[in-house]
Protein backbone atom coordinates (compact mmCIF):
# COMPACT_ATOMS: atom_id res chain seq x y z
CA UNK A 1 0.00 0.00 0.00
CA UNK A 2 1.39 3.30 -1.10
CA UNK A 3 1.11 6.88 0.96
CA UNK A 4 -1.61 9.05 -0.86
CA UNK A 5 -0.55 12.06 -2.50
CA UNK A 6 -1.46 15.38 -0.79
CA UNK A 7 -4.48 16.61 -2.31
CA UNK A 8 -5.35 19.51 -2.71
CA UNK A 9 -8.81 21.35 -1.65
CA UNK A 10 -10.45 24.41 -1.49
CA UNK A 11 -14.11 25.15 -1.73
CA UNK A 12 -16.23 22.89 -3.94
CA UNK A 13 -17.99 25.34 -6.26
CA UNK A 14 -21.21 25.39 -6.68
CA UNK A 15 -21.57 24.22 -10.38
CA UNK A 16 -19.17 21.40 -9.67
CA UNK A 17 -20.58 19.84 -6.39
CA UNK A 18 -24.32 20.46 -7.43
CA UNK A 19 -23.76 18.69 -11.25
CA UNK A 20 -21.73 15.75 -8.75
CA UNK A 21 -24.72 15.42 -6.84
CA UNK A 22 -27.81 16.10 -9.33
CA UNK A 23 -25.61 13.02 -11.26
CA UNK A 24 -25.65 10.74 -8.21
CA UNK A 25 -29.48 11.17 -7.63
CA UNK A 26 -30.65 10.34 -11.10
CA UNK A 27 -28.37 7.53 -11.42
CA UNK A 28 -29.86 6.12 -7.75
CA UNK A 29 -33.34 7.67 -8.17
CA UNK A 30 -33.81 6.34 -12.23
CA UNK A 31 -34.52 2.17 -11.74
CA UNK A 32 -36.32 0.57 -14.82
CA UNK A 33 -39.71 -0.49 -12.71
CA UNK A 34 -39.66 3.13 -11.89
CA UNK A 35 -39.58 4.34 -14.89
CA UNK A 36 -42.08 1.93 -16.22
CA UNK A 37 -44.36 3.04 -14.08
CA UNK A 38 -44.12 6.35 -15.03
CA UNK A 39 -43.72 5.84 -18.82
CA UNK A 40 -46.69 3.34 -18.03
CA UNK A 41 -48.99 6.32 -16.34
CA UNK A 42 -48.21 8.52 -19.26
CA UNK A 43 -49.51 6.04 -22.03
CA UNK A 44 -52.39 5.67 -20.53
CA UNK A 45 -53.18 9.53 -20.65
CA UNK A 46 -52.00 9.41 -24.32
CA UNK A 47 -54.85 6.79 -24.90
CA UNK A 48 -57.15 8.65 -22.98
CA UNK A 49 -56.43 11.25 -25.60
CA UNK A 50 -57.08 8.92 -28.36
CA UNK A 51 -60.60 8.14 -27.08
CA UNK A 52 -61.42 11.90 -26.67
CA UNK A 53 -61.02 11.88 -30.24
CA UNK A 54 -64.42 10.44 -31.08
CA UNK A 55 -66.08 12.43 -28.34
CA UNK A 56 -68.62 14.97 -29.47
CA UNK A 57 -66.62 17.51 -28.37
CA UNK A 58 -63.49 16.44 -28.50
CA UNK A 59 -61.32 19.35 -27.15
CA UNK A 60 -63.98 19.78 -23.98
CA UNK A 61 -63.00 15.95 -23.48
CA UNK A 62 -59.12 15.93 -23.91
CA UNK A 63 -59.07 19.11 -21.62
CA UNK A 64 -61.09 17.03 -19.05
CA UNK A 65 -58.90 13.86 -19.42
CA UNK A 66 -55.60 15.68 -18.85
CA UNK A 67 -56.39 18.00 -16.53
CA UNK A 68 -58.59 14.93 -13.83
CA UNK A 69 -56.29 12.07 -15.22
CA UNK A 70 -53.17 13.74 -16.14
CA UNK A 71 -52.97 17.30 -13.48
CA UNK A 72 -55.10 15.01 -10.91
CA UNK A 73 -52.89 11.44 -11.03
CA UNK A 74 -50.15 11.14 -13.22
CA UNK A 75 -48.21 14.00 -12.25
CA UNK A 76 -48.49 14.22 -9.02
CA UNK A 77 -48.30 10.31 -8.45
CA UNK A 78 -45.18 10.26 -11.07
CA UNK A 79 -43.33 13.18 -8.97
CA UNK A 80 -44.60 11.75 -5.76
CA UNK A 81 -42.45 8.15 -6.13
CA UNK A 82 -39.19 10.10 -7.39
CA UNK A 83 -39.58 12.84 -5.60
CA UNK A 84 -40.57 10.92 -1.53
CA UNK A 85 -37.46 8.64 -3.23
CA UNK A 86 -34.72 11.31 -4.36
CA UNK A 87 -33.17 11.42 -0.41
CA UNK A 88 -35.81 9.75 1.37
CA UNK A 89 -34.03 6.44 -0.24
CA UNK A 90 -30.51 7.48 1.25
CA UNK A 91 -32.06 7.97 4.18
CA UNK A 92 -33.33 4.53 4.75
CA UNK A 93 -29.98 3.16 3.32
CA UNK A 94 -27.96 5.16 5.78
CA UNK A 95 -26.31 6.67 2.52
CA UNK A 96 -26.41 10.92 3.74
CA UNK A 97 -23.52 10.25 5.94
CA UNK A 98 -21.40 9.96 2.49
CA UNK A 99 -22.89 13.38 1.26
CA UNK A 100 -23.28 14.98 4.65
CA UNK A 101 -19.83 15.26 5.36
CA UNK A 102 -18.41 16.98 2.81
CA UNK A 103 -17.94 20.63 2.53
CA UNK A 104 -20.79 21.53 0.37
CA UNK A 105 -24.08 23.85 1.69
CA UNK A 106 -26.65 22.04 2.79
CA UNK A 107 -29.00 23.40 0.52
CA UNK A 108 -27.33 21.65 -2.81
CA UNK A 109 -28.47 18.64 -1.71
CA UNK A 110 -32.28 18.73 -1.71
CA UNK A 111 -31.75 21.31 -4.69
CA UNK A 112 -30.30 18.21 -6.61
CA UNK A 113 -32.59 16.06 -5.36
CA UNK A 114 -35.48 19.02 -7.01
CA UNK A 115 -33.89 19.53 -10.16
CA UNK A 116 -33.29 15.27 -10.79
CA UNK A 117 -37.18 14.72 -9.81
CA UNK A 118 -37.98 17.45 -12.21
CA UNK A 119 -35.45 15.93 -15.48
CA UNK A 120 -36.95 12.85 -14.81
CA UNK A 121 -40.32 13.40 -14.11
CA UNK A 122 -41.55 16.45 -16.10
CA UNK A 123 -40.23 14.96 -20.04
CA UNK A 124 -42.22 11.37 -18.91
CA UNK A 125 -45.55 12.84 -17.91
CA UNK A 126 -45.52 16.37 -19.54
CA UNK A 127 -44.99 15.17 -22.59
CA UNK A 128 -47.41 12.34 -22.83
CA UNK A 129 -49.92 14.79 -21.88
CA UNK A 130 -49.31 17.28 -24.81
CA UNK A 131 -49.55 14.25 -26.59
CA UNK A 132 -52.93 13.27 -25.28
CA UNK A 133 -54.12 16.88 -26.40
CA UNK A 134 -52.89 16.38 -30.03
CA UNK A 135 -54.42 12.98 -30.02
CA UNK A 136 -57.76 14.15 -29.43
CA UNK A 137 -57.75 16.59 -31.95
CA UNK A 138 -57.39 19.46 -29.36
CA UNK A 139 -54.28 20.90 -30.42
CA UNK A 140 -55.00 24.19 -28.93
CA UNK A 141 -54.51 22.69 -25.52
CA UNK A 142 -50.98 21.42 -25.83
CA UNK A 143 -49.03 24.32 -25.06
CA UNK A 144 -50.94 24.99 -21.96
CA UNK A 145 -51.16 21.28 -20.91
CA UNK A 146 -47.23 21.28 -21.42
CA UNK A 147 -47.06 24.41 -19.37
CA UNK A 148 -49.16 23.47 -16.29
CA UNK A 149 -47.72 19.89 -16.25
CA UNK A 150 -43.99 21.20 -15.93
CA UNK A 151 -44.81 23.51 -13.65
CA UNK A 152 -47.13 20.86 -11.47
CA UNK A 153 -44.08 18.76 -11.49
CA UNK A 154 -41.95 21.09 -10.10
CA UNK A 155 -44.38 21.69 -7.62
CA UNK A 156 -44.78 18.58 -6.75
CA UNK A 157 -40.91 17.72 -6.55
CA UNK A 158 -40.39 20.42 -3.94
CA UNK A 159 -43.33 19.14 -2.06
CA UNK A 160 -42.10 15.51 -1.87
CA UNK A 161 -38.66 15.78 -2.04
CA UNK A 162 -39.43 17.67 1.64
CA UNK A 163 -41.80 15.07 2.66
CA UNK A 164 -38.91 12.74 1.88
CA UNK A 165 -36.80 14.02 4.50
CA UNK A 166 -39.44 15.17 6.90
CA UNK A 167 -41.56 12.28 7.33
CA UNK A 168 -41.29 8.50 7.66
CA UNK A 169 -43.23 6.53 5.16
CA UNK A 170 -43.34 9.68 3.00
CA UNK A 171 -44.51 7.97 -0.07
CA UNK A 172 -47.80 6.76 1.96
CA UNK A 173 -48.74 10.24 3.15
CA UNK A 174 -47.98 11.52 0.08
CA UNK A 175 -50.30 9.06 -1.34
CA UNK A 176 -52.78 10.05 1.30
CA UNK A 177 -52.00 13.52 0.48
CA UNK A 178 -52.67 13.02 -3.34
CA UNK A 179 -56.00 11.03 -2.78
CA UNK A 180 -57.69 13.07 -0.42
CA UNK A 181 -56.52 16.24 -0.44
CA UNK A 182 -55.58 17.17 -3.96
CA UNK A 183 -58.08 14.96 -5.71
CA UNK A 184 -61.20 14.94 -3.13
CA UNK A 185 -60.89 17.88 -0.96
CA UNK A 186 -60.11 20.07 -4.06
CA UNK A 187 -63.68 19.21 -4.95
CA UNK A 188 -65.17 19.77 -1.77
CA UNK A 189 -65.41 24.36 -1.66
CA UNK A 190 -63.63 26.73 -3.11
CA UNK A 191 -61.88 27.30 -0.28
CA UNK A 192 -59.91 24.00 0.10
CA UNK A 193 -59.51 24.08 -3.71
CA UNK A 194 -57.69 27.28 -3.54
CA UNK A 195 -55.20 25.33 -1.45
CA UNK A 196 -54.38 22.75 -3.85
CA UNK A 197 -51.70 22.08 -6.51
CA UNK A 198 -53.42 20.70 -9.07
CA UNK A 199 -55.85 23.79 -8.82
CA UNK A 200 -53.53 26.12 -9.67
CA UNK A 201 -51.83 23.79 -12.83
CA UNK A 202 -55.81 23.47 -14.41
CA UNK A 203 -56.10 27.32 -14.02
CA UNK A 204 -53.06 27.56 -16.51
CA UNK A 205 -55.02 24.69 -18.88
CA UNK A 206 -58.56 26.59 -18.62
CA UNK A 207 -56.58 29.52 -20.64
CA UNK A 208 -57.18 27.52 -23.31
CA UNK A 209 -59.89 29.02 -25.77
CA UNK A 210 -63.32 26.87 -25.60
CA UNK A 211 -63.05 24.75 -22.68
CA UNK A 212 -64.17 24.34 -18.72
CA UNK A 213 -61.72 23.24 -16.84
CA UNK A 214 -62.99 21.63 -13.70
CA UNK A 215 -61.27 23.53 -10.78
CA UNK A 216 -59.67 26.07 -13.32
CA UNK A 217 -60.87 29.37 -11.68
CA UNK A 218 -58.28 30.78 -10.21
CA UNK A 219 -56.04 33.34 -11.85
CA UNK A 220 -52.83 32.32 -14.27
CA UNK A 221 -50.74 34.99 -13.92
CA UNK A 222 -50.67 33.39 -9.94
CA UNK A 223 -50.67 30.36 -11.31
CA UNK A 224 -47.22 30.97 -12.86
CA UNK A 225 -45.64 32.15 -9.85
CA UNK A 226 -47.30 29.68 -7.37
CA UNK A 227 -46.17 27.15 -8.96
CA UNK A 228 -42.55 27.77 -8.57
CA UNK A 229 -43.16 29.68 -5.41
CA UNK A 230 -44.17 26.06 -3.91
CA UNK A 231 -41.30 23.97 -5.65
CA UNK A 232 -38.60 26.69 -4.01
CA UNK A 233 -40.53 26.31 -0.56
CA UNK A 234 -40.34 22.47 -0.75
CA UNK A 235 -36.64 22.60 -1.44
CA UNK A 236 -35.93 25.66 1.29
CA UNK A 237 -38.07 22.97 3.98
CA UNK A 238 -35.83 20.26 2.98
CA UNK A 239 -33.06 22.13 3.28
CA UNK A 240 -34.07 23.24 6.68
CA UNK A 241 -34.57 19.47 7.77
CA UNK A 242 -31.30 18.55 6.27
CA UNK A 243 -29.23 21.30 8.56
CA UNK A 244 -30.94 20.20 11.55
CA UNK A 245 -31.29 16.89 10.84
CA UNK A 246 -28.91 13.89 12.71
CA UNK A 247 -27.37 11.62 10.39
CA UNK A 248 -27.44 8.07 10.98
CA UNK B 1 -11.70 17.28 22.02
CA UNK B 2 -15.27 16.23 24.01
CA UNK B 3 -16.03 17.69 26.95
CA UNK B 4 -19.13 16.42 29.33
CA UNK B 5 -20.58 15.28 26.47
CA UNK B 6 -24.00 13.41 26.61
CA UNK B 7 -26.23 12.41 24.14
CA UNK B 8 -29.79 10.62 25.08
CA UNK B 9 -32.51 9.25 22.91
CA UNK B 10 -35.86 9.91 24.69
CA UNK B 11 -35.33 8.11 27.75
CA UNK B 12 -32.27 5.97 26.41
CA UNK B 13 -28.48 7.20 27.12
CA UNK B 14 -26.41 6.40 24.56
CA UNK B 15 -23.45 8.33 25.73
CA UNK B 16 -23.13 10.10 29.19
CA UNK B 17 -20.58 12.55 30.47
CA UNK B 18 -17.76 11.55 28.03
CA UNK B 19 -14.58 13.61 28.19
CA UNK B 20 -11.23 13.26 26.15
CA UNK B 21 -8.89 14.80 24.28
CA UNK B 22 -7.38 13.15 20.97
CA UNK B 23 -4.35 14.25 19.07
CA UNK B 24 -1.74 12.91 16.00
CA UNK B 25 -1.64 8.96 16.25
CA UNK B 26 -3.54 6.42 16.01
CA UNK B 27 -6.62 6.29 18.92
CA UNK B 28 -8.77 2.87 19.45
CA UNK B 29 -12.46 3.47 21.06
CA UNK B 30 -12.76 -0.09 22.35
CA UNK B 31 -16.18 -1.11 23.61
CA UNK B 32 -18.78 -3.76 23.20
CA UNK B 33 -21.45 -3.24 20.64
CA UNK B 34 -24.14 -1.06 22.49
CA UNK B 35 -21.65 0.97 24.47
CA UNK B 36 -21.74 4.04 22.54
CA UNK B 37 -19.09 3.84 19.85
CA UNK B 38 -20.63 4.96 16.61
CA UNK B 39 -22.73 7.78 18.75
CA UNK B 40 -19.80 8.98 19.99
CA UNK B 41 -17.78 9.00 16.53
CA UNK B 42 -21.28 10.31 14.76
CA UNK B 43 -21.03 13.26 17.30
CA UNK B 44 -17.27 13.75 16.64
CA UNK B 45 -17.63 14.58 13.02
CA UNK B 46 -21.15 16.25 13.00
CA UNK B 47 -23.06 13.81 11.99
CA UNK B 48 -25.04 14.17 15.42
CA UNK B 49 -25.69 16.64 18.08
CA UNK B 50 -24.82 16.30 21.41
CA UNK B 51 -27.59 16.83 23.76
CA UNK B 52 -25.08 17.81 26.51
CA UNK B 53 -21.49 19.30 26.40
CA UNK B 54 -18.78 20.26 23.83
CA UNK B 55 -17.06 19.02 20.58
CA UNK B 56 -14.48 20.32 18.92
CA UNK B 57 -12.57 19.07 15.80
CA UNK B 58 -9.10 21.28 15.13
CA UNK B 59 -10.94 23.95 17.26
CA UNK B 60 -13.91 23.86 15.74
CA UNK B 61 -17.83 22.81 15.79
CA UNK B 62 -17.94 20.02 13.24
CA UNK B 63 -21.75 20.00 13.38
CA UNK B 64 -22.26 24.05 12.90
CA UNK B 65 -19.09 24.45 11.13
CA UNK B 66 -19.15 23.29 7.27
CA UNK B 67 -16.02 24.12 6.44
CA UNK B 68 -13.76 21.77 8.75
CA UNK B 69 -15.75 18.42 7.48
CA UNK B 70 -13.11 18.99 4.70
CA UNK B 71 -10.58 18.14 7.44
CA UNK B 72 -12.38 15.16 8.32
CA UNK B 73 -12.53 11.37 7.26
CA UNK B 74 -14.96 9.32 7.86
CA UNK B 75 -15.38 5.67 6.82
CA UNK B 76 -19.16 4.58 8.38
CA UNK B 77 -20.16 1.39 10.39
CA UNK B 78 -22.99 0.66 7.93
CA UNK B 79 -21.96 -1.91 4.83
CA UNK B 80 -24.48 0.14 2.57
CA UNK B 81 -22.79 1.79 -0.04
CA UNK B 82 -24.05 3.54 -3.49
CA UNK B 83 -25.27 0.35 -5.70
CA UNK B 84 -25.41 2.05 -9.10
CA UNK B 85 -21.49 3.55 -8.95
CA UNK B 86 -18.25 1.64 -9.21
CA UNK B 87 -15.38 1.87 -6.52
CA UNK B 88 -13.79 4.13 -8.89
CA UNK B 89 -16.90 6.16 -9.50
CA UNK B 90 -17.87 6.41 -5.57
CA UNK B 91 -14.35 7.98 -4.19
CA UNK B 92 -14.25 10.15 -7.21
CA UNK B 93 -17.54 11.68 -6.07
CA UNK B 94 -16.22 12.29 -2.77
CA UNK B 95 -12.99 13.37 -4.18
CA UNK B 96 -15.50 15.85 -6.57
CA UNK B 97 -17.64 17.16 -3.10
CA UNK B 98 -14.19 17.93 -1.68
CA UNK B 99 -13.73 20.03 -4.57
CA UNK B 100 -10.09 17.96 -5.10
CA UNK B 101 -8.15 19.50 -8.26
CA UNK B 102 -7.89 16.44 -9.95
CA UNK B 103 -10.65 14.20 -8.51
CA UNK B 104 -9.80 10.91 -10.78
CA UNK B 105 -6.18 11.31 -9.61
CA UNK B 106 -7.20 10.85 -6.57
CA UNK B 107 -9.15 8.45 -6.56
CA UNK B 108 -6.85 6.09 -8.08
CA UNK B 109 -4.44 6.90 -5.48
CA UNK B 110 -6.68 5.70 -2.73
CA UNK B 111 -8.27 2.57 -4.30
CA UNK B 112 -4.77 1.55 -5.05
CA UNK B 113 -3.44 2.79 -1.36
CA UNK B 114 -6.64 0.27 0.05
CA UNK B 115 -5.51 -2.70 -2.13
CA UNK B 116 -8.06 -2.34 -4.86
CA UNK B 117 -8.32 -1.96 -8.76
CA UNK B 118 -8.90 1.25 -9.84
CA UNK B 119 -9.55 0.01 -13.24
CA UNK B 120 -12.26 -2.74 -11.91
CA UNK B 121 -15.76 -1.84 -13.76
CA UNK B 122 -17.59 -4.19 -12.06
CA UNK B 123 -20.39 -2.27 -9.35
CA UNK B 124 -20.53 -2.34 -6.07
CA UNK B 125 -22.60 -4.66 -5.10
CA UNK B 126 -20.56 -7.19 -7.22
CA UNK B 127 -18.07 -6.65 -4.09
CA UNK B 128 -17.56 -8.97 -1.54
CA UNK B 129 -17.68 -7.58 1.96
CA UNK B 130 -14.35 -7.10 2.77
CA UNK B 131 -13.93 -5.43 -0.79
CA UNK B 132 -16.83 -2.52 -0.07
CA UNK B 133 -15.21 -2.14 3.46
CA UNK B 134 -11.74 -0.95 1.69
CA UNK B 135 -13.98 1.20 -0.87
CA UNK B 136 -14.93 2.65 2.13
CA UNK B 137 -11.61 3.31 3.66
CA UNK B 138 -10.73 4.82 0.35
CA UNK B 139 -13.78 7.03 0.41
CA UNK B 140 -12.30 8.69 3.81
CA UNK B 141 -8.60 9.03 3.38
CA UNK B 142 -9.33 9.98 -0.91
CA UNK B 143 -8.79 13.87 0.35
CA UNK B 144 -6.23 13.46 2.71
CA UNK B 145 -7.97 14.50 6.40
CA UNK B 146 -6.22 15.19 9.23
CA UNK B 147 -8.62 13.38 11.22
CA UNK B 148 -10.01 9.84 10.19
CA UNK B 149 -12.88 7.95 12.01
CA UNK B 150 -13.41 4.68 11.17
CA UNK B 151 -16.47 2.69 12.81
CA UNK B 152 -15.59 -0.82 13.33
CA UNK B 153 -13.00 -0.72 9.22
CA UNK B 154 -11.94 -4.34 9.88
CA UNK B 155 -15.34 -6.20 9.85
CA UNK B 156 -15.58 -8.11 6.88
CA UNK B 157 -11.51 -8.24 6.54
CA UNK B 158 -9.74 -11.79 5.87
CA UNK B 159 -6.57 -11.40 8.18
CA UNK B 160 -3.89 -10.50 5.36
CA UNK B 161 -6.48 -7.43 4.47
CA UNK B 162 -6.50 -6.94 7.97
CA UNK B 163 -2.67 -6.40 8.72
CA UNK B 164 -2.50 -4.62 5.82
CA UNK B 165 -5.48 -2.40 6.86
CA UNK B 166 -3.87 -1.99 10.49
CA UNK B 167 -0.41 -1.29 9.02
CA UNK B 168 -1.97 1.63 6.79
CA UNK B 169 -3.54 3.02 9.66
CA UNK B 170 -0.29 2.90 12.24
CA UNK B 171 1.08 4.67 8.68
CA UNK B 172 -1.83 7.10 8.78
CA UNK B 173 -0.89 8.04 12.49
CA UNK B 174 2.73 8.43 11.96
CA UNK B 175 2.82 10.87 9.64
CA UNK B 176 1.00 13.45 12.00
CA UNK B 177 -2.85 12.36 11.18
CA UNK B 178 -5.47 11.76 14.29
CA UNK B 179 -6.98 8.33 13.21
CA UNK B 180 -9.60 7.07 15.75
CA UNK B 181 -10.76 3.45 14.87
CA UNK B 182 -13.75 2.12 16.84
CA UNK B 183 -13.81 -1.60 17.29
CA UNK B 184 -15.34 -4.29 19.79
CA UNK B 185 -12.69 -6.82 18.92
CA UNK B 186 -9.83 -6.40 21.79
CA UNK B 187 -7.27 -8.45 19.67
CA UNK B 188 -7.51 -5.62 16.42
CA UNK B 189 -7.08 -2.88 19.26
CA UNK B 190 -3.66 -4.71 20.37
CA UNK B 191 -2.15 -4.74 16.78
CA UNK B 192 -3.30 -1.02 16.66
CA UNK B 193 -0.77 -0.52 19.23
CA UNK B 194 -2.38 2.27 20.12
CA UNK B 195 -4.16 4.42 22.94
CA UNK B 196 -7.20 3.16 23.96
CA UNK B 197 -10.14 4.95 24.95
CA UNK B 198 -12.95 2.30 26.51
CA UNK B 199 -16.25 2.81 26.54
CA UNK B 200 -18.83 0.82 28.21
CA UNK B 201 -22.74 1.75 28.49
CA UNK B 202 -22.10 4.93 27.32
CA UNK B 203 -19.23 5.79 29.98
CA UNK B 204 -15.64 6.44 29.60
CA UNK B 205 -14.84 3.22 31.36
CA UNK B 206 -10.98 3.83 30.77
CA UNK B 207 -8.43 5.27 29.11
CA UNK B 208 -4.72 4.48 28.59
CA UNK B 209 -2.44 2.65 26.30
CA UNK B 210 -2.72 -0.82 25.89
CA UNK B 211 -0.48 -2.42 28.56
CA UNK B 212 -1.62 -0.10 31.62
CA UNK B 213 -4.70 -1.51 29.96
CA UNK B 214 -4.14 -5.17 29.57
CA UNK B 215 -2.76 -5.17 33.41
CA UNK B 216 -5.69 -3.07 34.70
CA UNK B 217 -7.92 -6.24 33.14
CA UNK B 218 -4.95 -8.40 34.77
CA UNK B 219 -5.73 -7.42 38.00
CA UNK B 220 -9.56 -8.22 38.65
CA UNK B 221 -10.93 -11.50 39.72
CA UNK B 222 -12.02 -14.19 37.50
CA UNK B 223 -15.60 -15.24 38.21
CA UNK B 224 -15.43 -19.87 37.18
CA UNK B 225 -19.13 -21.41 37.69
CA UNK B 226 -18.54 -25.21 39.02
CA UNK B 227 -21.46 -27.33 38.95
CA UNK B 228 -20.35 -30.62 41.38
CA UNK B 229 -22.07 -33.40 43.40
CA UNK B 230 -20.54 -31.50 46.80
CA UNK B 231 -20.94 -27.86 46.15
CA UNK B 232 -20.54 -27.32 49.98
CA UNK B 233 -17.62 -29.21 50.81
CA UNK B 234 -15.57 -28.17 47.71
CA UNK B 235 -16.54 -24.27 48.15
CA UNK B 236 -15.11 -24.60 51.52
CA UNK B 237 -12.05 -26.46 51.11
CA UNK B 238 -11.14 -23.69 47.89
CA UNK B 239 -11.61 -20.97 50.53
CA UNK B 240 -9.91 -22.45 53.38
CA UNK B 241 -6.96 -23.02 50.60
CA UNK B 242 -6.96 -19.25 49.65
CA UNK B 243 -7.70 -20.43 46.32
CA UNK B 244 -10.85 -18.44 45.70
CA UNK B 245 -11.75 -15.39 47.42
CA UNK B 246 -15.15 -15.81 47.35
CA UNK B 247 -18.09 -18.42 46.55
CA UNK B 248 -21.74 -18.78 46.03
CA UNK B 249 -23.94 -21.40 46.19
CA UNK B 250 -26.53 -21.83 43.27
CA UNK B 251 -29.02 -24.43 43.50
CA UNK B 252 -28.16 -28.01 44.65
CA UNK B 253 -25.03 -28.52 42.16
CA UNK B 254 -23.80 -24.89 41.19
CA UNK B 255 -20.89 -22.63 42.74
CA UNK B 256 -19.56 -19.42 41.76
CA UNK B 257 -16.36 -18.89 42.81
CA UNK B 258 -14.39 -15.72 42.40
CA UNK B 259 -10.54 -15.72 42.31
CA UNK B 260 -7.63 -13.44 42.03
CA UNK B 261 -5.07 -16.47 40.50
CA UNK B 262 -7.19 -17.99 37.62
CA UNK B 263 -4.07 -20.46 36.91
CA UNK B 264 -3.97 -21.50 40.89
CA UNK B 265 -7.42 -22.42 40.95
CA UNK B 266 -7.40 -24.27 37.93
CA UNK B 267 -4.28 -26.41 39.31
CA UNK B 268 -6.27 -26.85 42.67
CA UNK B 269 -9.58 -27.40 41.39
CA UNK B 270 -9.49 -31.01 40.88
CA UNK B 271 -6.90 -32.16 43.47
CA UNK B 272 -9.73 -30.65 46.26
CA UNK B 273 -12.65 -32.28 44.32
CA UNK B 274 -10.90 -35.60 44.52
CA UNK B 275 -9.89 -35.06 48.05
CA UNK B 276 -13.37 -34.40 49.11
CA UNK B 277 -14.98 -36.78 47.11
CA UNK B 278 -16.84 -34.44 44.85
CA UNK B 279 -17.51 -34.74 41.24
CA UNK B 280 -16.76 -32.10 38.59
CA UNK B 281 -19.60 -31.94 36.48
CA UNK B 282 -18.97 -28.46 34.44
CA UNK B 283 -16.43 -25.68 34.90
CA UNK B 284 -17.08 -22.69 33.29
CA UNK B 285 -14.63 -19.40 33.44
CA UNK B 286 -17.57 -15.96 33.79
CA UNK B 287 -16.65 -12.97 32.52
CA UNK B 288 -14.02 -13.70 30.18
CA UNK B 289 -15.36 -12.38 27.14
CA UNK B 290 -14.89 -8.45 26.59
CA UNK B 291 -18.21 -7.76 27.95
CA UNK B 292 -17.12 -9.22 30.96
CA UNK B 293 -13.93 -6.69 31.18
CA UNK B 294 -15.62 -4.05 30.50
CA UNK B 295 -18.40 -4.83 33.17
CA UNK B 296 -15.73 -4.68 35.44
CA UNK B 297 -14.03 -1.46 34.40
CA UNK B 298 -17.12 0.25 34.38
CA UNK B 299 -18.15 -0.98 38.02
CA UNK B 300 -14.79 -0.77 39.69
Amino acid sequence: MDTLPAASAERPRTAASLGALYRLLLRTQVTVPRLLGIVALGALSVLLGVFARWDDDPVQAAAEAVTSYGLGFVVPLAALWLGTAAIGDLVEDRLLVYLWLKPVPRWQLPAAAVLATITVVAPLTALPLAASALAAGAGELAVAVLLAASLAVCAYAGLFVAAGLWLRRAAWWGLAFVLLWENAAAYASEGTARFTLTSWARSIVATAPWVDVPLGGRSVVAALFVLPAVAVAGGLAATVRYRRADVD
Amino acid sequence: MAEGVSRWFGTLVAVSDVSFDIGPGVTALLGPNGAGKSTMLRMLCGLARPSRGTIRVLGRDPRSDVGVTRSIGLVPQQGSVFEPLTAREFVRLTAALHALRDPDAAATAALETVGLDPSDTRRLPAYSKGMRQRVKVAQGIVHDPVVLLLDEPLTGLDPRQRADMIALFRRLGAEGRCVLVSSHVLDEVERLGSRILVMSQGRLAAAGDFRELRALMDDRPLRVRVRTDRPRELAGALLEAGTVVSARLDGDEGLELDTNDAKGLARALAPVARDRDASLLEVVPLDADLEGVFRYLVQR
